[in-house]
């Protein structure tokens, strides 16, 4: 089938044809809750956050510069508004606790079994030593597939600055795994 | 490249964030140094576990959500739930419009001496009143003019004084 550009449908969005919205956000629907829940720890505040961060595109699409990046402008807007909302609320000491606990309450019976619980542990114990930014930086890199500069671009940063807090984020995840024997009998995949 | 420096480079080098000359030097020096060779694998497989281990646990919307969800945004047209105030002008001009406003503020009310120099001392009612008493008392001081003659034999001293219509007042 074939598919329109976003250039294309972000001009018909803006000229009021907003069936558009939906086949322009689809590539990211995944990837943008993925990263509001692994940044809140739970999945009805992903979903809140997700709800904002549409809205905030939807009604800023205008603003949007023609010829830059619609995935580098989006994911801004989903992480500035998981950051307000991790603000606003007061959570970043608590996140981990709440994320914790999502685990062993959270999980719903559908949940459980579509979700892979020992890995989303393992996932959150390794986000659980990060500090915000770099568990910001280690997820866009590695959980979304960004180039470096993307996410400079999502998080309004160098990219000197993104290559430090990946740097720091792995070093502080290889002491973990080490704590943790997590490298075991794993062999490099090459 | 010394191991030191090598090993500050291996987490980027591991995730392929390195490249150019740099990227040259550290494979160089892994090629003849077993010791960061192994940390270095290290990293290796701490990131493919790690982006696996992200990529098989990506959470998706429930199927009646996202078009619900979507359907929401385009109701409302973006409008209700953002609490943001548009502002058409980058932000820097709104801190610039602050600061400006904040020291007009500061120069009316502490009325520094500079502003008097420039001439831009702001005229307040009593600044006034008292800018026309001194304007009346000079020109009562200009309505009377002396004239002083000394004598330079005896040193006698006569003073005239005239009005403004220079004629004299008194002796």
């Amino acid at each position: 089938m074939w598919m329109k550009d976003e250039d294309t449908l972000i001009e018909e969005v803006l000229q009021g044809n907003h069936s558009s919205f939906e086949p322009l956000l689809q590539p990211y629907r995944q990837g943008f809750l993925t990263m509001a829940y692994r940044m809140t720890g739970n999945m009805e505040e992903a979903k809140e956050v997700c709800q904002e961060a549409l809205f905030k595109i939807f009604r800023y699409l205008r603003s949007f510069k023609k010829g830059r990046s619609f995935k580098t402008w989006a994911y801004r807007i989903v992480m500035n508004t998981s950051f307000d909302f991790l603000r606003e609320k007061k959570k970043f000491e608590k996140v981990l606790e709440v994320q914790k606990r999502s685990f062993v309450f959270e999980s719903s019976e559908a949940e459980k079994r579509v979700w892979n619980r020992e890995i989303r542990e393992k996932i959150q114990n390794v986000l659980h030593i990060l500090t915000p930014k770099e568990k910001a930086v280690f997820l866009l890199r590695d959980g979304e597939g960004l180039s470096v500069w993307e996410a400079s671009k999502v998080l309004g940063c160098s990219q000197i600055s993104i290559r430090t807090h990946l740097s720091r984020a792995r070093q502080k995840m290889r002491d973990h795994f080490e704590k943790k024997n997590l490298f075991g009998s794993s062999e490099v995949e090459t | 490249m010394r191991c030191k420096k090598v090993q500050r480079l291996l987490p980027l080098m591991a995730g392929d964030e390195l490249s150019g000359p740099k990227a040259f030097k550290v494979r160089t020096h892994l090629h003849r140094c077993p010791l960061c060779r192994r940390e270095y694998e290290k990293y290796v497989l701490l990131v493919q576990q790690t982006r696996k281990w992200l990529a098989e646990d990506k959470v998706d919307w429930e199927k009646r959500e996202w078009p619900q969800a979507l359907k929401e945004v385009i109701k409302d047209k973006g409008s209700k739930r953002s609490s943001m105030v548009p502002w058409p002008f980058p932000k820097g001009w709104a801190f610039a419009l602050m600061a400006g406003v904040l020291l007009l503020i500061t120069a009316l009310v502490v009325r520094p001496p500079f502003l008097e120099k420039i001439g831009l001392k702001p005229r307040y009612e009593d600044d006034a009143k008292v800018e026309a008493l001194k304007a009346d008392k000079e020109s009562e001081e200009q309505q009377v003019v002396s004239m002083t003659m000394v004598s330079k034999e005896t040193g006698l001293k006569i003073v005239w004084f005239f009005n403004k219509n220079f004629d004299l007042e008194e002796k």
